[in-house]
């Protein structure tokens, strides 16, 4: 156990030390802040300014969280200097013929109506009715978050890809590295095969849930500091609970696999064609999982998220873009335990036999049988 | 005392690479292994440091079969070396050490006198990719003996060493010697195995074909007598046993056998004797005597 720690320890210090490490872990923080903020960078702003001239602040009732700051001007003139200069959004100008509202060019549409409803409700009170709201009310599923869960899902299938299969694929070159060098002959005599490996295993998945951590902290961050966390869906929590142990899952097996298939060669240029089955299931996986983001309750979605290891990138997709049931969660999760767990045994037989042969590659056949 | 006992190892279905190697070690003794390449030096060493398994045979080591436990306290330097490229020197010492079972104290001052010892003290900041060949051999050793080992099992250590480097690591192998570790290594170099090794191994074809004290086996090839006659008419060891050679233009008879004293009196009959002395055997002519 010592051993694996030890070991651990070195993957984590060498990793950590690089300059890769930092500017990774930067490039991804601000692509996910990027992204998290895009919708509000980009999409119709919430927030107005109105100038006023001569007229009364109204109720107006915006959807979500638009807000209204309210700005009096002493005469029309500096309103239109003010609306022109784009200091405010609109201006209104109250006179004897009612009230005149003035932009630069066709006012923003949503802003038009809410003026349009508020002003009416104002003059229909002040005629003394008294009215009361239109009460909406949903029969059917709760809809209400489905936009900020299908965005947060396909933010989610873009950091998983990366780190799913960005992580095994050190664990790999660090196989390599190991056997290429032949580092590997001295180590065995003081720690055993499995500590090596599991070592690695666990250093790097330690840096990869580094990555993971920092990236789900920026974007929650960036949520909460743009007002957007307002639209997460309750539950939240558990949702990142388990992006978190889904990531742990979908690496472990990854890992597995990349360390099984890279001890078969000998040469850092091997490894990419030597896990191309790997490779093209992660791909795969990414296919489904994006199309799991659009459409959680597909069929196509729900089988994968059953099957391992499509289900570590899948399940935690669907979970996040539709509510999902508990226990379909722990059923998919106990599969994938199984199939990590053999697959661990597996690649930790196909390593330990594989790795200090040398020279040309090992083919898997030569491996798995024997003994 | 680390015992090798009949060591069988065969590769695929029909390489036999080892076939009945036996050999012991004492404590503080220097056990030089040699033979041609493919003889089954390497094969051997790796069934001793557990990198490979064994067919048939044991290793024991004072008396019990050697465990991964005790392993754990022998030092090995691989045939092909290797370290961690990008890894500092200090670092790379130290972490072998923590492997090895040492504190992180411990670690660290091991390593640090052996840096001083081996004269790294100028690389330890440096990546081992960025040293000299020669200075990655010594790292590589240090590797090997940072945890201060109860066996040194090492195969081909000379191996790409200038002269100078040469003394420098028979020394350090000759301190741990003295220390009383038992050391095995490998070489090519008979006359360096014949100059630092108290017994020595000679394998052929994965069959040990000798094995002793140096003086043992030079007594199993048997002395040999050297005389030199000044002035002797040719002819004069007709009828004589051995072989009468010419070197730097005089004749020398060689004898390996026959009566000292008989030779002795024919010589002085022939001439002058300008030398007449027993000579031992060398290293390398015992080795060809023993794989020819
Ligand atoms: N992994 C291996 N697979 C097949 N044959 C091997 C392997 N290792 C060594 N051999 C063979 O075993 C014999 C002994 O090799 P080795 O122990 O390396 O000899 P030495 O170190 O004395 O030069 C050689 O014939 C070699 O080809
Ligand atoms: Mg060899």
């Amino acid at each position: 156990m010592n051993g694996m720690l030890l070991v651990a320890g070195r993957e984590i210090r060498t990793q950590v030390r690089t300059k890769g490490f930092f500017v990774g872990l930067a490039v991804t923080v601000v692509l996910i802040v990027g992204i998290t903020l895009a919708p509000k960078l980009f999409g119709g702003p919430d927030s107005y300014t109105i100038g006023l001239v001569n007229s009364q602040e109204l109720a107006v009732h915006g959807g979500g969280d638009t807000e209204i700051e309210w700005r009096t001007f002493s005469d029309e003139a500096t309103a239109r200097r003010a609306v022109l200069d784009g200091d405010v959004d609109a201006a209104m100008i109250g006179g004897t013929a009612g009230i005149r509202v003035l932009s630069d060019g066709e006012i923003d549409s949503e802003l038009g109506l809410m003026l349009q409803a508020a002003h009416r409700e104002a003059q229909i009170q002040a005629a003394g009715v008294r009215t009361t709201p239109l009460s909406m009310e949903s029969i059917g599923a709760d809809t209400r978050y489905e936009e900020t869960r299908s965005q947060m899902a396909f933010m989610l299938v873009l950091i998983l890809f990366m780190l799913v299969v960005g992580t095994p694929m050190m664990v790999a070159m660090g196989v390599v590295e190991e056997k290429g060098s032949r580092i590997v002959e001295i180590l065995f005599t003081s720690v055993r095969p499995w500590q090596l490996l599991g070592g690695k295993v666990l250093g790097l998945g330690v840096v990869g849930l580094i990555n993971l951590v920092v990236v789900l902290a920026a974007g929650l961050g960036a949520a909460f500091a743009s007002g957007l966390a307002v639209d997460f869906p309750p539950g939240m929590a558990g949702i990142v609970a388990g992006i978190v142990v889904w990531f742990v899952l979908g690496y472990a097996f990854f890992a597995a696999v990349a360390a099984a298939l890279a001890s078969l060669v000998s040469r850092q240029e091997e490894v990419g064609n030597v896990l191309t089955p790997m490779t093209m299931t992660m791909f795969a996986s990414y296919g489904v999982a994006f199309f799991a983001a659009k459409e959680p309750t597909s069929l196509v979605a729900t089988i994968a998220s059953y099957v391992p290891p499509f289900s570590s990138m899948v399940m935690p997709v669907r979970a996040t873009a539709a509510a999902t049931p508990a226990w379909e969660i722990l059923l998919s999760g106990a599969l994938m335990v199984v199939a990590v767990a053999a697959m661990v045994l597996f690649a930790g037989r196909v390593y330990e036999r594989a790795v200090l042969r040398t020279g040309a590659r090992v083919r898997l056949r030569e491996v798995v049988g024997s003994r | 005392m680390l015992q090798i006992t009949d060591l069988r190892k065969t590769f695929g279905a029909a390489k036999r690479a080892l076939d009945g190697v036996s050999f012991a070690v004492r404590q503080g003794e220097m056990f030089g292994f040699v033979g041609a390449n493919g003889a089954g030096k390497t094969t051997t060493m790796r069934i001793v440091m557990g990198v490979l398994q064994t067919d048939e045979g044991e290793v024991r080591w004072k008396g019990s079969p050697l465990d991964f436990t005790e392993r754990r306290r022998f030092g090995y330097m691989p045939e092909e070396r290797g370290l961690y490229q990008k890894m500092k020197v200090a670092e790379q010492i130290g972490y072998f050490g923590r492997l090895h079972g040492l504190s992180p104290v411990g670690a660290r001052k091991a390593a640090d006198e052996l840096i001083e010892r081996l004269g790294l003290t100028e690389r330890v900041g440096d990546a081992v990719e960025a040293l000299s060949l020669g200075n990655q051999q010594r790292v590589q050793l240090a590797v090997a003996l940072v945890h201060d080992p109860d066996v040194l099992v090492l195969d081909e250590p000379f191996s790409g060493l200038d002269p100078l480097a040469v003394d420098a690591l028979a020394e350090v192998l000759q301190e741990r010697a003295r220390g009383g570790v038992p050391v095995i290594f490998s070489s090519h170099q008979l006359e360096l195995v014949e100059r630092l090794c108290d017994s020595v191994g000679i394998i052929s074809a994965g069959q040990m074909v000798a094995s002793g004290t140096v003086d043992e086996l030079r007594s199993s090839v048997g002395r040999r007598l050297r005389v030199v006659v000044a002035e002797a008419k040719s002819g004069w060891a007709d009828g004589l046993p051995g072989d009468l050679r010419v070197e730097n233009g005089r004749e020398v008879l060689i004898a390996t056998d026959g009566d000292d004293q008989h030779i002795l009196h024919a010589a002085v009959q022939a001439g002058r004797v300008e030398h007449f002395g027993v000579e031992q055997p060398t290293l390398t002519e015992i080795f060809r005597g023993a794989v020819a």
